[in-house]
């Protein structure tokens, strides 16, 4: 078994009376990727921010429990939280760079930290943009501001702005969603570099980039620590029913969908009827896939399907007017 | 179908009337005061104080006023700036947590910008009765600054207000300190803004007669300390206005010139300095 990096102990997170995180005490391990998956508003980016205490910009929040970083617990009163965050990194949802220069951006934690001597500072600038692959980008604009860069090579900026704090932490929250594929590739294959020295802890909501970056996973739903493990173990074997859930669910884009009714302009309860016909073509086990514009349909045929005793996989908008509704036929 | 497009374009109407209306009144007041006041600028005006009598059509300049007024502002200015940023920073969410303090903070603030500025003439000509001091630059800077604190404290207070959140959870999220983002990022980031909001000040300060007309004074010679008398464009152009001589009316537009020109500069100076500094700046 390998080191504990963060142990987290009994937390608990109320915001505005609700309760975001109940009672999770979890091991993250050491120079390994523990990515924390759930669906939205489970208390995933909840359990980021008190890692490195941002917990305490929001309003209305109560927090107990430990979460204890090399044997100093965080939420301690005496724990230094510039410290604590020097420690943590953070790479954001959403690029933000700083309103300052390419250079100063990652000069910025050295600098706050109390390095002043120009050529340290350049040097650490160069290594740490060398490591997230943007110094041959960057290197001859340096001095022109970083809102200039496009969104991928922002979020590569932080990034390596991170990186030149020296944490031994790298906290992820979401950090490709914002990205375009080409982007979040490049982050990605950095973030598995990088886990050689860091321990890094990844949201995301993103099942396929859990399997592909994961070491050890954490289920989060609504507050509650579903199942954690390592990554193998979870994705192949869930011992949870919600986990294997999960993981069904959010890989429903894989599906194959045997068969596809457009049943746009029909009423209800005619879209059912001709539901049901399409439904009886098919064997048992496979996936319909319907698409409606009845907002009636929306909510009656998916009863009606599950008073049958078929399965309703996702029920979404699509678009302005239609609906899609993806049922398996019942075994 | 038809209805709705002729609402459009009635909408559409009332808007362009209302702009020519604003453009329109600008062009009127400037076009007057240069029509009838650069005929009468001339050199010895800017370069040349008030000779005795000057208002009762003997010689001289008004650069007494001239530079009595830009001491005035920039005193008042910097006076406000000092105040307004501390005031500014303090009534942001994360220095004074939303509370009732803040609150009576703004509203104060919001009373004293739409106070007439003769009263805070007249408060500040009380105050210097009561402590036996004379109209002086000193007491016209403070005035000033008063005058000049709401509308410069509202300003920053809502240039700083859309910081990006983001941008402060960064900072702290490096492991900087509250002072250090505030200074180096948020202070960044709202820095045009708050040179807007400065030069919105000095506009109003230099342009206002009201509040130094009993607390600065008014002489024909340049101050040469805190403590002495000052003259000032506003009631140079006022005090000009009010004499019956038409050859020194119209050197009230002369005067008048005079001041829109420097309240131009320093326009276009924030400006260019504004946008230095907007490069960098996170939209």
């Amino acid at each position: 078994m390998t080191e504990t990096q963060i142990s987290i102990q009994n937390l608990n997170v109320t915001y505005n009376g609700n309760r975001a995180l109940k009672n999770i005490s979890v091991e993250i391990p050491k120079k390994q990727i523990t990515a924390i998956i759930g669906p939205s508003g489970c208390g995933k980016s909840t359990m980021l921010k008190c890692m490195n205490r941002l917990i305490d910009m929001t309003d209305n929040v109560t927090f107990s429990g430990k979460i204890i970083i090399d044997n100093e617990d965080v939420f301690d009163k005496k724990t230094d939280i510039i410290n604590i965050r020097k420690k943590l990194g953070l790479l954001a949802q959403k690029p933000t760079p700083l309103p300052m220069s390419i250079y100063e951006n990652v000069a910025f934690g050295p600098r706050i930290h109390g390095v002043k001597k120009k050529p340290v500072l350049d040097e650490t600038v160069q290594r740490c943009l060398t490591i997230t692959g943007l110094w041959e980008e960057v290197k001859d604009r340096l001095n022109s501001p970083a809102s200039q860069l496009s969104i991928g090579q922002q979020q590569r900026l932080c990034l390596a702005r991170g990186l030149a704090v020296e944490p031994e932490i790298i906290l992820c929250d979401e950090p490709t969603s914002a990205l375009d594929p080409v982007s979040s590739q490049h982050i990605e294959q950095q973030l598995l570099k990088l886990k050689k020295d860091y321990t890094i802890v990844i949201v995301t909501h993103n099942i396929h980039q859990a399997m592909r970056l994961a070491d050890y996973v954490i289920h989060l739903y609504l507050g509650e620590l579903v199942e954690h493990g390592p990554a193998n173990d979870v994705f192949e074997n869930p011992k949870e029913e919600r986990t294997r859930a999960y993981i069904n669910g959010t890989m429903l884009s894989d599906l194959k969908i045997d068969k596809e009714v457009d049943l746009k302009g029909n009423i209800c309860p005619y879209n059912f009827v001709l539901a049901k016909q399409a439904l009886h073509e098919l064997s048992k086990g496979n996936v319909l896939k319907l698409v409606v514009d009845d907002p009636l349909a929306v909510t009656e045929v998916p009863r009606g399907m599950e008073a049958d005793g078929h399965k309703i996989m996702s029920v979404k908008q699509i678009n302005k007017t239609d609906w899609e509704i993806v049922i398996q036929k019942k075994e | 179908m038809e209805f709705r497009r002729i609402e459009e374009s009635i909408f559409k109407a009332l808007m362009i009337l209302s702009l020519v209306f604003v453009v329109g009144s600008l062009l009127f007041v400037v076009g007057v005061i240069l029509w009838r006041g650069l005929p009468v600028l001339s050199f010895d005006m800017v370069t040349k104080t008030g000779e005795g009598g000057y208002l009762l059509g003997k010689g001289g300049g008004i650069l007494n006023a001239i530079i009595g007024s830009l001491y005035l502002a920039a005193g008042g200015t910097i006076l406000a700036f000092f105040l307004s940023i501390a005031i500014a920073f303090y009534l942001q969410k994360e220095y004074s947590g939303g509370t009732r303090l803040s609150g009576l903070t703004r509203l104060s603030l919001d009373i004293l910008w739409g106070t007439p500025s003769i009263v805070y003439g007249a408060f500040g000509y009380i105050v210097l009765i009561y402590f036996h001091i004379r109209a002086s630059l000193l007491g016209g800077i403070i005035v000033l600054a008063l005058l000049e604190i709401p509308i410069m404290t509202r300003a920053m207070e809502e240039v700083l207000k859309m910081v990006p959140g983001d941008l402060k959870e960064t900072a702290y999220s490096l492991g900087a300190t509250r002072f250090e983002t505030t200074l180096k990022v948020v202070g960044k980031q709202a820095l045009p803004g708050l040179l807007t909001g400065v030069l919105m000040a000095f506009g109003r300060g230099i342009g206002d007669a009201a509040s130094i007309l009993f607390t600065a004074g008014y002489t024909d010679r340049i101050p040469g300390s805190l403590f002495d008398a000052t003259a000032s464009l506003p009631i140079a152009i006022f005090s000009q206005l009010s004499t019956p001589l038409p050859q020194v009316q119209q050197k009230a537009y002369a005067s008048a010139v005079i001041l829109l020109i420097i309240v131009l500069a320093i326009s276009i100076i924030t400006r260019l300095l504004a946008k230095k500094y907007t490069r960098f700046i996170i939209k």
